[in-house]
Order: C-alpha cells, then structure tokens, then sequence
C-alpha cells in the first residue's frame, strides 16, 4: 500500500491534478494578450487589422473596438462597452475617495501606465496561433516620462492620471509623537528602510476558462482563492444575476495572496466568452506573469526609534511612502497592514505610523505572502539590532526588556491592534536554545580575533502578525451532511491553493464526531456547492474555516440527538452522541451509527456561518550567516524560525508552511528584486534567469520549532499559520549580514543582499567599538 | 511563450544536415540539445524558418582520444564531463570542475559542448576554457571542412566565425602536460543563474616554475577572454601557496596577476547587480583564488 502524507498528494504527485490548464472544454478558444513594452506613455493607434488576418485567428479588439457598443441583447447579461476593472474594499484594501477619477481600464484605451499592460486581445483556436496574431498587433504608443519608486512619483513632476496627485491615499495609526519625546530621550536611532517590489511567483501563473452553457449559465473556472467573490464582481461587471454564474477553482498551484481578485485579463475574457457565446480561457505564462501579475511589498520607509539609558523603549514611528502601482483598485490601502503592525512585540508606550500611497508605472501592488506585516517587522527588527548597538546591548537582551508580558494579554497596542494572546520571550528563549546563541557568539568572537576568517554575523527577529481577516471578513460558511452510506461530507467557504485542506479538514471533522478519517470527504473552492463563502487569505483557512467546520459538527451531532430522541421517543437529553453513533444512555441497546440514523428518519445536515475574532501568531527567528568580504557572497549557515500559531491542527503541514515561507523569506533577504531601466521597464528579458528565486540549493540547513500559546478568541485556539517565514525571516537574515560586517551605516544594506550590496557595504566605515 | 511557426527536418547522416543548412535564403537553426534554441524560440527572440535536429545524425555523439589530442562531438552532452575519468588526465578534472556550473542535471542531460560554442554566450564556461586551451572548431558545410582556432573563432555576444551554411561537427583539445594542474571557480548569484564571472586555470610547473599558463575569463566581456597579460606576470614565477584558509595577502603573484586581468584583460559589462567596478573586483578575487586552485593540483 502506498503511504502518501497529505490525501491531495496521490492525485498531485502522480500527475493526475486537474489544473484549469488540463481542462479539456470543447470548442475552447485561447486568449492572448498584447502588452505594452512601454512604462508610460499615450496609446496613439493600435492597429489588429494584420492580426485578424491569421489562420487560426478568431478575433482581435483593441479597447476602441470595445468601446461605445449599442447594448447587446444577450440572454443572460447586459453586455455593452468592455467593463473596467473593479476596486476592492475588502480588509479596507482600496476605497472610493482613491479610484474617483481614476478608472482601470480592462484594456487600456488612451493611456499605458505600466509595462505589460494589456493594449489589445487576440482570441484564436489554441494558444500557438493566438500568438501569431499577437505578433502582428501593431501598437503605437508615445512615451511619457516614467516614475518606478514613491520618491520619484511624489512630487507630482509627471502624473498618472491628469488633474489628480499620484499621492492617492494617505492613512495613520496612533498618536503623533512629540519632538521633546525625542529630545529628552537617552538614545534615538534613525533610518531608511526600502522594502523591494517582490513576486509572488506561484508555481502555477493566473488562470480562467468561462464557459457559457446550454441553459444560459456561465461556469468560470479559475485559480483562485476567492470565488465568491470572483462571481460577485463578475456577475456585476456583466449585469448578471449571482446565480447564473458559478465559480469552481481546480487543482492550484499556490497563489501567496496573488489571486484573490478579478483582474483586466479575467475581466475581459469572461466578457468576450459571453459575447462570443464560446469558451475562452486563459492560461497566463510565466514571462506575461512577470510583466503583468500583482506585485508584493514596495515601501520606502523611514523610522526613529527611542529609549531611555536602560534600554526601555520610549517611542517608535514609521513613515512610510508604499508604491501602490499604476492603479489604486487592489491595493492603496495595503500599507496600513503595516502601519497597524508597527507596534511589533514590544511593549513601546508611544508608536506612531504614517502611510503616503503612492501611484507609480509599475504593476499594481497587492497582498503578497506576509502582506504588510514583513515591512512592519523588517522596519522595527532592524531598527531593534541599531538601537542595541548603540547601548552596547545583545540585541537578545535588548528585546527581552522591551516585550509585551506574558501576562498582559489581551494588549491593545497603540496603533490600534488588541492582540489576542502571546508569550514572546518563550519564542525567543527557545529560538536561542535551538540555534546555540552563546556558542554562535563565542564563534564570531574567534572569528573577529582572527584575520583569515570569514566574519560571522548573527541575526535576530521578533515579530507579531495578524491572521483571519480584518473586522467583517471574519466569518465563513460550513456545512456537514451525514450519508446512508455513511459518508460524511463537508463542505466550507476556503478554497485551497495548496494548503492541505482535504487532509487537514476531514481529520478535523472527523475527530469532532468521532468517525473515520476516510468516511469524511470535503466539498471547496465551488459557487454551486456552497451558498457563500469568503476563501483563503490572511491565513485565515484553519483558523476562520476550522473553527467553522468544528461548529456545524457540533450542530449536526445536536440534530442528530434530536432525531433519534424523536424516534424513539425519549427526551434528548437522554441521547448521547460518540464515535459517530447515538445511543440511548440508560437503555443497554446498541448504538445507532449516524448511517442507520440517515436510513431511519431522512437526510441530516447543517448549514452554518461561523465567525472567528482575530488571531496574533508571533514567533523568534534567528539566522546565523557568513560573509565572503571579498566577493560581497552571504552564506547562511543556520536558520532556526520558532512560530506560534496557537493550537496546531495538523503539525507536519503547519512545518511545512513554516519551511516554505521562510525560504520566500530568504528570497525577499538575498535574492530577489526587480531592476528597472531608465525608461521605467523592468529588465526581466531572462524571465526566471533574471528575478532569482531561492533553489533547493540555496536553501540553508533550517529547522523549525513551535511554541504553543492558545487563542482565547478563535474556539479550536488556533491562529493563522504559514506567512512566518515571509515575516520573519528577511530581518534576520539582513541582521546577521549587518552583524558580521559591523557597518556604521545601516542604509547601505537595502534588500535584497546581492554580492555586490555586501560587498560594497563590507569597504564601508564600520560602527564606533568594533573590532 | 509558444514558437512562431516553423519548418523542421531530422537528418540521419551529416551531409543530409548540410544539405539543409545549405539553404541560406532562410533563417535556419541547428537543434542539439535546445538548451539556449529552445528557449529563445519559446521568448520569439529566435523564429527560425527551419529547424535542423542532429539528434539522430550517426556519430556526432563520439568522443575520443588520439594522439594528443580529445576530439568531442557535437552531441556529447554537458553531463558526460561530469566525470573527471571522462576525458584523460588534467583535461578531464578540468572538464569535471566546471561541468557541474551548467545549469542543473536535467539540462547538462541535453544541452552539449559544441551547442554551447555554436551559441557562443559570454557567460559560457566552455567558451572561456576552449579559448585557454587552445581548442580547434570544426566546421563542415556542403562546400567542404574547415578548422577554426577558438582564438579567431569568437567575435562578440553570440557571435561566432562560423558561416551560416556550416555545422559545427566537433572541438578538438590538445591534452594538457600531465603534471598540468586546473582550476576553475564561478561566482553567480544562485545555482540556477548564468555566472556573473566565471575564471578557468590551467597551470604547468617546471622544477618549481611556471612553465606555461592559461587564464580563461568567463563574463568579463562580451565575449570570452583569455588573460594574456595576467598570464605574463606569471610566467617563470615560483609557485608558493599559502596554507588552506589565508587569503592571498595582495602582493602575491596570484592575487597581482588577478588584479591585471581584471584591469587589463577583461572588459566587464554593466548588469543588474553586477556594474563593471564590482566585475572587476570579481574577476581580480576569482583569478587569484583559482590560480591557488590550480596550484594545489600542482603541488599534490
């Protein structure tokens, strides 16, 4: 018998995943997208005469061709212009003062704003000849002046929209910190941070298919982490009614917080599926990804950090000017994530975060693996290791003294987050036990005393995220449903992108109603099969859908009692529910399986809307790396990432999350980044050659530990896990580079640490007392 | 990411090859391995009229060893080299050190040596070490056979003296003095990337001299390069290696000669995390760190 270790892997590990890629759909048409090679500029003529005339080619429309239709008198939608792309007010990610005025094209029409953005679509027979007549699209396009960082777009020199600032919105959290604060206190640090635009780089790019059937429904098939909201912002685009759209997400392979909305190409081939009365799908590839996918991070930011002699924090305040991309629609309001984070695990008396967003002509920004909380913790973690230095602290120490107790949980922190639990030196205590602190620093000792050794550097990082969900976004559907056959089927409003999800729910269900794992099958991921549903993000699926899962098994064992109390007519509170069976509690008689019980009175199940209160994991990473000064390469010796995320539901799979994520963390840390030409386009010609991602041979030798603090505000005690390492990680990789080169000047280790970064920062002055 | 449309023919024999290399009305391209083909066509970079596949062309997959000399194929895949025993003596340790650089195993199993001379990328190890060593292209077209030095051979980014019309059959290298130690180190950003500089040494001693010297300098123009003046200061000079774990202090003859091929032979090329000022100093630490690496076989 084969042993596989999650119940998705004998489909997905033997090739027999269905992706939306696999799907075989008759008369299927594949869409393409021309994108403009330009950063900026003013769209003068796109020509698709030539394009139409390919073999193979079934259609070609630049948004003019979309544009000013007489209203279509389609079945089922009220089709007429290309609809534009929808903003988001989910977790307060965008708002309306931010995209009045500011519309997102589908296509663009008379303007280009980033490199990459689609100016026409070429729908052929397959993808091949779609291509080709991609090809012959001739585009005219006249250059604007391009702005790629919020510095350079602040000032208003070159807008993006005419009459509006690129400065879209602006957001606080806390109080202002008075100058005399800063003044009188015994130490204040100061620095510049700049969090780079990353990738979210799943292994599987964006997907759709929108298949129009008989009957005059549409069946989108999607990617996805989100679908139903998919189907909301689709069904309004097309003038739709809810139910006659339905949304199923295949197999996935991942997303890191990427494909949660509707983006221009969605809207335009589901559009040009319902005009065409045919299915197009499209099957984004990894360079079009490069060009045209969300990006994460993307802040400039500046902080000041002060203590008194003691080393007792007195004042933290972040400002920050995010690169929010070239539209406000998904992500404007990203950087509060950060602002409200900026607190950390310290229990600092004044914090204070600002938030400039900013238009840039760069793809748009948008959640991506950590989502805010990595600039938080990467600011405050680094701006900690400055602080120590100064008062000739260990940084350990420095953090030991600053720490929110134990004992002062529910905390509400100054920038207006109540964290639920945590025990944050526990985290770090056994973070340092694992990595072998003393010894690592009785090592760089020996080291520095020693000129033909390469210096050593060790680097820690504290941080808190937040899980679930934002306030309204904290609740899910589940539903349980026993069978004669004795199959229990569960169903929930998540949709796995690659979380485990088929392993870790029905081993939940099943232990709450004490049945075998194998009789429970989970239902997802489908608009049909659940009524509602929210999905997968902010790390929410175990704790928001876990604990809703665990509630309506809860129910259905109530039901279950009832029923049985009803047939044999005895009160209910002498029917006892165990190991999937009722059973009578003074009555010696066999117990019922809830099979039988189906059999006897009809159908069981329950519907249910659960929701969550918000979770806080925390956790201690620390790395130890080395530094080759001559060549400016970091060699990560050891990586020891201590995550609590309350109660663990499944342990291997929470690891996993943990090693993964860590590793994405590395990448922020040494690897990668995007550079941009003068001209405001990224140079990716070499795709994957180009934007480099941590390999299983960069991977250092990383070991993973939990500590375990329950949450009193979700009922399983579980918080979200699996976006640590991204949180993490990065600071202490950057920390330990910093702490074996001892450089003065903490600006100029600017993520990521490419060679010729810490090479340069190696002939740097180094700080006043080293050695 | 889908090829523009595209003849393809599968010769058996070379001259069938030739035959339809002949055709120089049309972009024709000569599929090995694929390795950089494939990907270019893929990007559209590259929209052949015709594809040439040699895979099943009879003997190109040989390599031998006859008078001196190693005479590789043209379907000689990268993997194979991986074997120091592969070819014989210093050669093959050589050959060895720097296989394992090309990208990963699936690929070395596909991608060959003479692909990588015909694509002539300069970031090539095996551009960088034919050039040191002194290797010979040879090239047959259906107008006849001809041998070109690998020093006249590269004239730019994928540039090349092979004609159009002509097939790189096979590359011959002289086999180095047995008492040859070699070297070879690459420095690159992750495994999976090209070489940001790469440098290959071979150095030959006599009664503790160094009797004769190669220095092949990946990346460090636009071309491959051999650093003839780094080579100069050496010539002639005593071999001493400092103890496992010292840097090379900076009047060293290694760490000197470095420091000439960085400033004198390379011309390194402005790239993302890589401007010229960092190359350079690259390419002075890798000279120099090879050149010990070099010397160690040497002394063993």
């Amino acid at each position: 018998m084969e042993q596989w270790a999650r119940r998705e892997d004998r489909r997905l590990l033997t090739g027999r995943g269905q992706f939306v890629a696999d799907m075989a759909v008759q008369n299927c048409l594949d869409a393409v997208f021309v994108r403009s090679g330009i950063a900026h500029g003013v769209v003068r003529d796109v020509d698709c005469a030539a394009a139409r005339e390919v073999p193979g080619v079934v259609g070609v429309w630049s948004a003019a061709d979309l544009s000013g239709l007489p209203a279509c008198a389609h079945a089922a939608a009220r089709l007429q212009d290309l609809p534009p792309v929808p903003h988001t007010l989910l977790a307060k990610l965008s708002t309306a003062e931010a995209v009045a005025g500011r519309e997102w094209p589908a296509l663009a029409k008379d303007r280009v704003r980033y490199a990459g953005e689609a100016v026409a679509v070429v729908v052929g027979e397959d993808r091949y000849r779609a291509e080709d007549g991609a090809a012959e699209v001739a585009v005219r396009i006249d250059p604007l002046p391009a702005v790629v960082t919020p510095s350079a777009a602040a000032g208003d020199s070159v807008l993006l929209f005419d009459g509006l600032s690129n400065t879209a919105f602006r957001g606080e959290a806390g109080t202002p910190i008075e100058e005399t604060v800063w003044q009188e206190a015994a130490v204040v640090v100061e620095a510049r941070y700049r969090q780079q635009l990353l990738m979210p780089t799943p292994m599987e790019c964006r997907t759709i298919l929108a298949v129009p059937e008989q009957d005059g429904r549409l069946t989108v098939w999607s990617g996805h982490q989100m679908p139903h909201r998919l189907r909301r912002e689709l069904a309004a685009l097309l003038g739709m009614p809810l139910d006659r759209i339905r949304v199923v997400v295949p197999d996935t392979g991942g997303a890191f917080g990427s494909k949660s909305a509707a983006f221009p190409e969605f809207v335009t081939v589901v559009y040009l599926a319902v005009m065409l009365g045919r299915p197009v799908r499209w099957i984004e590839d990894r360079l079009e990804s490069m060009t045209a996918a969300t990006r994460g991070r993307g802040q400039d930011q500046r902080v000041r950090l002060a203590a008194d002699a003691d080393g007792h924090l007195l004042a933290y305040e972040l400002q920050i000017d995010a690169d929010v991309g070239a539209y406000p629609h998904l992500g404007v309001g990203l950087p509060m994530q950060t602002a409200w984070m900026a607190t950390g695990p310290y229990a600092t008396p004044r914090v204070h975060a600002s938030v400039r967003s900013v238009l840039t002509n760069t793809m748009v920004t948008y959640p991506y693996r950590g989502a805010g909380r990595p600039e938080a913790t990467i600011a405050l973690e680094r701006s900690m290791d400055l602080l120590a230095r100064r008062l000739g602290l260990d940084p350990a120490e420095l953090r030991r003294r600053n720490f929110i107790p134990a004992e002062d949980f529910p905390y509400q922190t100054p920038t207006g987050r109540c964290y639920d639990s945590g025990n944050y030196a526990a985290a770090l205590d056994l973070a340092l036990e694992t990595i072998g602190y003393d010894t690592w620093r009785a090592e760089q000792t020996r080291r520095r005393h020693d000129p033909r050794a390469l210096p050593l550097g060790i680097g820690l990082s504290c941080y808190v995220e937040r899980s679930g969900g934002e306030p309204g976004g904290l609740h899910d559907f589940a539903g349980i449903e026993a069978h004669e056959d004795g199959t229990i089927i569960a169903r929930c409003g998540a949709a796995s992108s690659g979380q485990s999800h088929e392993t870790t729910f029905p081993a939940l269900v099943a232990a709450t109603l004490g049945v075998d794992e194998s009789r429970v099958q989970l239902i997802e991921g489908d608009t049909d099969a659940q009524p509602e549903g929210l999905g997968s993000f902010a790390s929410r699926s175990a704790q928001v859908d876990g604990a809703a899962l665990h509630h309506a098994s809860a129910l259905l064992i109530d039901l279950a009692r009832e029923r049985a109390a009803d047939l044999w007519g005895t009160p209910v509170e002498e029917v006892e529910w165990s190991d999937g069976s009722v059973h009578h509690v003074r009555d010696g008689s066999a117990a019922m399986d809830v099979a039988e019980l189906v059999k006897a009175t009809g159908p069981l199940s329950v519907d249910d809307r659960f929701e969550s209160g918000m979770g806080f994991p925390f956790g201690a990473h620390v790395a130890v790396a080395e530094v080759d000064p001559e060549l400016g390469t970091v060699r990560v010796l050891r990586l020891v990432v201590v995550d609590d995320c309350g109660v663990v539901l499944n342990p291997a799979i929470v690891r996993g999350q943990a090693f993964g994520s860590a590793v994405q963390g590395i990448g922020q840390a040494l690897y990668e980044g995007i550079p941009y030409g003068d001209d405001g386009v990224p140079l990716l010609a070499g795709g994957l050659l180009d934007y480099l991602l941590p390999t299983a041979t960069e991977v250092p030798p990383i070991e993973v530990k939990e500590t375990r603090t329950p949450s009193p505000s979700t009922p399983l005690g579980a918080k979200g896990a699996g976006e640590s390492g991204c949180i993490g990680t990065p600071a202490a990789i950057v920390n330990a580079v910093a702490d074996a080169l001892q450089i003065a000047d903490p600006g100029l280790l600017q993520m990521p640490l490419t060679p010729d970064v810490v090479w340069r920062a190696a002939r740097a002055a180094k700080y006043e007392g080293a050695r | 990411m889908k090829p523009a449309a595209f003849d393809y023919v599968a010769p058996r024999t070379v001259d069938e090859a030739l035959n339809a290399l002949g055709d120089t009305r049309r972009d024709v391209r000569v599929l090995a391995g694929g390795q950089s083909l494939i990907l270019e066509m893929h990007l559209q970079r590259i929209r052949p009229d015709l594809v040439v596949d040699i895979n099943r062309v009879a003997g190109l997959d040989r390599l031998s060893v006859n008078d001196g000399t190693v005479e590789i194929g043209a379907l000689v895949r990268h993997g194979v080299f991986e074997s120091p025993q592969a070819v014989p003596g210093p050669l093959g340790r050589l050959f060895a050190l720097a296989a394992v650089n090309i990208a990963h195993p699936p690929i070395r199993a596909r991608g060959t040596m003479v692909g990588s001379l015909a694509w002539a990328h300069p970031a090539s190890e095996w551009c960088a070490i034919a050039l040191a060593l002194d290797a010979v292209i040879e090239v047959r077209s259906t107008g006849g056979a001809r041998e070109i030095a690998a020093r006249d051979y590269f004239r730019g980014p994928f540039q090349t003296a092979r004609a159009r019309d002509e097939l790189i059959t096979s590359l011959r290298f002289p086999l180095p003095a047995e008492d040859t130690g070699v070297g070879f180190i690459e420095h690159r950003r992750t495994h999976f990337c090209f070489a940001q500089v790469a440098v290959a040494a071979a150095l030959t001693v006599h009664d503790g001299l160094i009797s004769d010297v190669r220095i092949g300098l990946v990346n460090c123009a636009d071309r491959p390069i051999r650093a003839h003046a780094a080579e100069q200061v050496l010539i002639g000079r005593e071999v001493i290696v400092p103890a496992v774990g010292d840097r090379l202090p900076g009047g060293h003859p290694f760490a000197r000669a470095g420091r000439i091929a960085a400033d004198q032979d390379a011309a390194p090329l402005a790239e993302p995390y890589a401007d010229p000022e960092y190359r350079r100093q690259v390419i002075a630490v890798l000279v120099g760190r090879t050149l010990r690496q070099a010397a160690e076989g040497v002394l063993q």
